[in-house]
């Protein structure tokens, strides 16, 4: 009871330290001091803000990302096509080749010679081998197809169970793998660490049969994050890692693994079936073609594992194949921008793993 | 006052930053509170203290590459572009930027490690403690509003708020 009445009195105190016009009166109690300094601490969610405004800015901002605006492939889609300094050239040296008075059909007495005709003819085709010459008449296709490779990126189909928190950062939960599962839940997990001295250190788990196993790794993590560089617990609110709720490792609700809820593992990434319909692309611009690549007139295809989310977004993308000299990283930068039709199942949109290959061809 | 410690491998974390700013995020976090406190002492109000340091941060980040290690610590440096910042905001509204300098050598560097110190200690209060401590004083919530999101009585909150105060008392008389 003494506990309490002291608890209450000094409330009081609090909350006339806290009205504005009081605010600036000084306070002779250590703890009220202590208060009065806590009412000039930035707001947390600040300082998470701030700090992926930064990550943002820097990435709109770096150099090479408004030489993508200007690359000499932009704009191509499915196609052949080159800069307006590419077609000055081919027209220059079509004029030029167009003065040799034979092609012209000026000595031919054979057939009348269309010199209009000719040199439009003429002009075309040259400015055709010019462009397959500098090797950047270049055909991509792109194919949506069901994943046949089983991502070690997903959570395993073993339950509807799931879990996740967070501690209200505006980015994803970093990328990682959770702890083990335990019958009994000492310690959530937490990927930042905010008491790095604990009295009494506890290893921490997330809730479900113990037999069920994950990747494991060093970094505690949300295993289908599309963050992999920022530290961060997730957007959740509770205090452990993800951005669902309560005290697993997820987007989901409850002490487990993943997008579902109570405990458990759940929420993996669905894969077309009879029953599930597959993502469609409905937004698909084609990648650039990578200088080093066209340089040596590299070719090929790149697959790319990913799982489009019921918000018709690509994310966890990963190379499945390679092709290598900066193409996958192109296929990657465009797949990005893609848009989907969500798979539906049920009549409902569900995250679906597919596959998408990107064939680079130079012609 | 003792500094708050800092970690042996600032240096590399530095150099690590230069190479891939994306890595920037381990200075931010290390050297945050610091920089918060010393515009905070200077700045109106919370609002205008935190576009302040924005601009520091957003100021450092660009000009990182050409930060050279001369063995000082990366927060005497983060301290330069801030006191510019503040110079630039009290020019603009008419104050004397002079009172910056005679400000930081009246023992002004003792309450930024304090303040700094204090948010540290914050993040390491129990879960419930620290909402308690956030949602009371930094955003100026009632009991009743906090006790409602913690789904515990008022009077419970009463106390937690008593011991977390306690407990940061004792964790600050600890480290000085």
């Amino acid at each position: 009871v003494n506990r309490q009445e002291m608890a209450d009195e000094f409330d009081s105190q609090v909350e006339m330290l806290l009205r504005p016009r009081d605010s600036a009166r000084t306070a002779s109690d250590p703890l009220l001091k202590l208060g009065a300094e806590l009412r000039m601490l930035p707001n947390p969610e600040f300082r998470s803000r701030l700090k992926d405004q930064l990550v943002e800015d820097w990435i709109s901002n770096r150099p090479d990302a408004g030489s993508r605006n200007t690359h000499p492939l932009k704009g191509a889609k499915g196609g052949a096509t080159s800069g307006v300094a590419e077609q000055r050239e081919c027209i220059e040296g079509a004029q030029a080749l167009a003065g040799i008075a034979l092609l012209t059909g000026k000595r031919s007495g054979l057939f009348p010679a269309d010199h209009r005709s000719f040199l439009v003819s003429f002009a075309s085709h040259a400015a055709l081998i010019a462009l397959i010459a500098s090797g950047i008449f270049v055909v991509r296709n792109t194919a949506l197809k069901p994943a046949s490779l089983t991502s070690e990126l997903t959570y395993p189909l073993s339950g509807k169970g799931g879990g996740g928190s967070g501690d209200r950062s505006v980015i994803q939960a970093t990328r990682g793998t959770p702890p083990k599962f335990s019958d009994q839940q000492l310690s959530p997990p937490a990927i930042v660490v905010r008491n790095p001295e604990p009295k009494l250190a506890v290893d921490t788990h997330v809730l479900g049969p113990p037999d069920i196993k994950l990747p494991q790794s060093n970094h505690i993590g949300d295993l289908i994050s599309s963050n992999v560089v920022m530290p961060s617990n997730g957007t959740g609110a509770q205090g452990a890692a993800g951005d669902g709720l309560g005290l697993g490792l997820g987007s989901g609700k409850g002490p487990g693994v993943g997008p579902g809820s109570n405990g458990g593992s759940g929420g993996a990434p669905f894969r077309p079936t009879d029953r599930i319909t597959a993502p469609r692309a409905i937004y698909d611009p084609q990648p650039e073609y990578s200088e080093e690549a066209r340089k040596v007139k590299h070719q090929g295809v790149v697959v790319l594992a990913l799982v489009v989310d019921p918000q018709g977004q690509a994310r966890n993308i990963r190379v499945a194949r390679s092709l290598g000299m900066g193409l996958d990283e192109k296929a990657i930068e465009a797949v990005k921008t893609w848009r989907f039709a969500p798979g539906m199942k049920d009549g409902m949109p569900v995250a679906v793993q597919v596959n998408v290959e990107v064939y680079f061809r130079l012609y | 006052m003792k500094a708050l410690e800092r970690g042996p491998d600032e240096r590399m974390a530095i150099e690590a930053a230069q190479r891939d700013p994306l890595r920037f995020a381990e200075l931010y976090e290390q050297n945050f509170d610091r920089v918060y406190a010393f515009i905070a002492r200077r700045a109106a109000g919370r609002e205008e203290a935190q576009d302040l340091t924005a601009e520091v941060f957003h100021q450092a980040l660009a000009s990182l590459e050409r930060f050279k290690w001369q063995g000082a610590p990366f927060i005497a440096w983060l301290y330069g572009i801030a006191t510019n910042v503040l110079a630039a905001h009290w020019h603009k509204l008419g104050r004397d930027p002079e009172q910056l300098s005679e400000d930081w050598e009246q023992g002004g560097t003792d309450e930024i490690e304090r303040r700094a110190m204090l948010a540290e200690l914050v993040e390491s209060l129990l879960p419930d403690q620290r909402t308690v401590i956030v949602r009371r004083f930094v955003e100026q919530r009632s009991i009743r509003e906090v006790a409602e999101e913690l789904g515990r009585s008022e009077g419970a909150v009463k106390q937690l708020q008593l011991r977390a105060l306690e407990n940061l008392r004792d964790k600050m008389g600890r480290r000085t």
